[in-house]
């Protein structure tokens, strides 16, 4: 039995005047499951983040969550719609404490305007409390040691932890779906391989969730996703198991160059 | 930084009652002597006391850590022992006028203060256009008090809507830009709105407006003293009440925003504005919304302000006014209530005390700015991490 696609992006594309950055990429994800993008450096890759998220508009194509076409929305809506997402260098809210940016993570979830907020204290005062102690125990969750510290500014912490820290945030916005942008970029051996734990344990806890991931750590790529996607100057070039297109003359091509594949 | 909820704090070396009534009572001695002293010598050794306490939290920040958890603790206790200072306060001012009325103005700054927090404070928008929206206020009730007769109550929301839908119309174009290009936005504001204020007829020019009528309550008018208990407060304390109650409005408003979804919005725009957006908030929505929570607390200052000094000119509302307001805002301490408070106080009086620097106004403001830019760049009392109960 097939079931639709969780995220669909069809002919998706975008040009910067005459560099094209992406080039009509076609994909579905499906449902639970880990897809790694990988590709050289420039490849597109952040590109197609920022398309998938709407900071950047495409100029081609479209973007489909659960069959419905969400192209182009405000980077907000589509963070509402479920999608949710680290960057490259991690953006944390580095003054707020850990607990507040993961309550942040939640905001597209609450309701409270600034009438209530006004008027009603007691109930945007609930609302957060209510925030507060699921966000405890998302953080909880992924780290016992963010939840001790959960009231010190975010930007104190290490790397490691701000990667952690970037997961929960994203989790507390209930999403069907995480992009996670290098997550293990800047992380030694012990690092990344508590990464690959934290994310195979949060696809434990949540059922359907996927996640999308650009990563360089060719021990992660083999390891940890379903399915890979290899990029290259904006265009899809290969998709599928890790070991399989590895092993493709236009994958390594891409990663060595026309001459290295030649004289191997 | 204890990994503690800082709502549950270590033991006091005092009882937290203690503690609350001393820091109250010696702040508002403080504040007093600040407004009954004359000679320069003796407001210079009072602001040398309270640079000593700040130099002494600066290097022992545990004094700063369990003062905040005695405050904490005995919420109901400071409430009750702050109402009763300020309740009695012009008793102690009933020979010095002068006195009281800087305090009033120093009350309505800092509602100006707070209304401006909500931006520079809580979203670090820099908006250089608050006396201008505080101007749209004032103007708007004197124009409806001379004209068509309204009382200071019915001009009291009538302006609000009218400042805040300049709010709006100033926050719409803003969004468009951010930081430096904002700020630059927000200072054209607040010139054509000087400038209109200047030249146009109906708003009496540069002479501005005269003859606002006083206002009354049950009967009583606020040209009269209020005879209590055989003591006689003269007339101003009719406007200290006032002042204070809208003080007290703005820090509500203030306390309930910042203890919401709203408040943390901003201030995850402040920390970083694309991240924010993608946690779904509507990054351009909260902006625009802080111009006109901005406003709206701006007016109702700007209104009490016309009733009280009863004639007012476009040159009450000038940039400098702006830039005073946000300065009380950094040297007070970014996004905390009781800090822009304290700024807001110590901007309106030291200028007005230490006269012999009054032909340096602009240069002590430019001055305190750098000095707390550099020594203490997040204000005399910084934001603090929200708590949670019972976590």
């Amino acid at each position: 039995m097939t079931k639709a696609p969780l995220l669909s992006l069809r002919g998706l594309g975008i040009r910067f005047g005459g560099l094209v950055a992406v080039d009509e990429v076609n994909l579905d994800l499906p449902h639970g499951h880990i897809t790694c993008i990988i590709g050289p450096n420039g490849a597109g890759k952040s590109t197609l983040f920022n398309l998938i998220t709407g900071i950047y508009k495409p100029t081609s194509g479209q973007v489909v969550l659960n069959g419905e076409t969400i192209t182009a929305l405000a980077p907000h809506k589509i963070a509402a719609k479920g999608i949710a997402r680290t960057f490259q260098s991690s953006r944390l809210f580095e003054d707020l404490s850990i607990l507040d940016n993961v309550i942040i993570g939640m905001h597209a979830r609450t309701k409270t305007g600034v009438l209530t907020a006004l008027l009603l204290p007691w109930i945007s005062r609930r609302e957060l409390e209510a925030c507060a102690t699921e966000a405890g125990d998302i953080l909880n969750r992924i780290s016992p040691e963010l939840y001790a510290r959960r009231y010190e500014p975010a930007g104190i912490l290490p790397q490691a932890d701000r990667r952690r820290l970037e997961i929960a945030r994203a989790l507390a916005s209930h999403p069907k779906l995480i992009l996670l942008d290098e997550p293990s970029s800047g992380m030694d051996d012990r690092d990344t391989a508590g990464l690959m734990a934290d994310i195979r344990r949060v696809m434990a806890d949540t059922p359907g969730l996927s996640f999308l991931i650009i990563e360089h750590d060719m021990r992660l790529v083999a390891e940890l996703p379903d399915d890979v996607i290899v990029i290259d100057y904006g265009k899809k070039i290969a998709e599928g198991d890790f070991a399989e297109v590895r092993l493709l003359p236009r994958v390594q091509q891409a990663y060595l160059g026309q001459k290295a594949v030649e004289n191997a | 930084m204890s990994a503690q909820n800082p709502s549950v704090p270590d033991n006091l070396a005092l009882p937290a009652p203690l503690v609350v009534i001393a820091a109250q009572v010696i702040g508002a001695a403080l504040l007093w002597g600040l407004l009954t002293a004359e000679s320069t010598l003796v407001i210079l050794l009072l602001l040398a006391v309270m640079a000593a306490a700040f130099a002494a939290m600066q290097i022992r920040p545990q004094i700063e850590e369990n003062i905040v958890a005695a405050f904490r603790r005995s919420r109901r206790l400071a409430l009750m022992v702050g109402l009763v200072l300020v309740l009695i306060w012009p008793f102690f001012l009933i020979k010095n006028t002068y006195g009281m009325h800087l305090v009033i103005v120093a009350l309505l700054y800092s509602v100006l203060a707070l209304a401006l927090n909500f931006q520079l404070g809580s979203a670090n928008i820099p908006n250089f256009a608050t006396g201008a929206t505080y101007g749209i206020g004032a103007y708007t009730s004197a124009l409806l008090a001379i004209n068509y007769g309204f009382s200071l109550w019915a001009t009291l929301p009538a302006a609000a809507i009218v400042a805040t839908a300049f709010g709006f119309l100033l926050g719409i174009p803003s969004m468009r830009t951010k930081d430096s290009y904002l700020a630059l936005v927000t200072i054209a504001f607040g010139i054509v709105i000087h400038q209109m204020l200047n030249n146009l007829s109906w708003t009496g020019g540069p002479n501005g407006l005269v003859g606002i009528p006083a206002p009354s309550l049950f009967g009583h008018s606020f040209m009269s003293p209020i005879n209590v208990f055989g003591y006689r407060l003269p007339a101003q304390a009719n406007f200290y009440y006032l002042s204070v109650v809208l003080l007290g409005l703005a820090i509500l408003s203030a306390k309930r925003l910042h203890e919401s979804r709203i408040g943390l919005a901003w201030n995850a725009i402040r920390a970083d504005e694309l991240a924010a957006k993608s946690q779904g908030i509507n990054v351009a929505w909260y902006k625009i919304l802080a111009f006109a929570v901005d406003a709206f607390l701006a007016a109702f200052a700007g209104t009490v302000y016309a009733f009280y000094v009863s004639y007012i000119s476009p040159d009450n509302f000038t940039f400098l006014v702006s830039v005073t307001i946000m300065t009380m805002v950094i040297v007070g301490g970014m996004d905390n209530t009781f800090g822009v408070i304290v700024g807001a106080f110590l901007l309106t009086l030291l200028p007005e005390k230490l006269r012999i620097f009054s032909d340096y106004r602009l240069l002590f403001v430019s001055v305190v700015v750098i000095l707390f830019l550099i020594l203490r760049p997040r204000g005399l009392f910084p934001q603090r991490q929200r708590s949670y109960g019972g976590h």
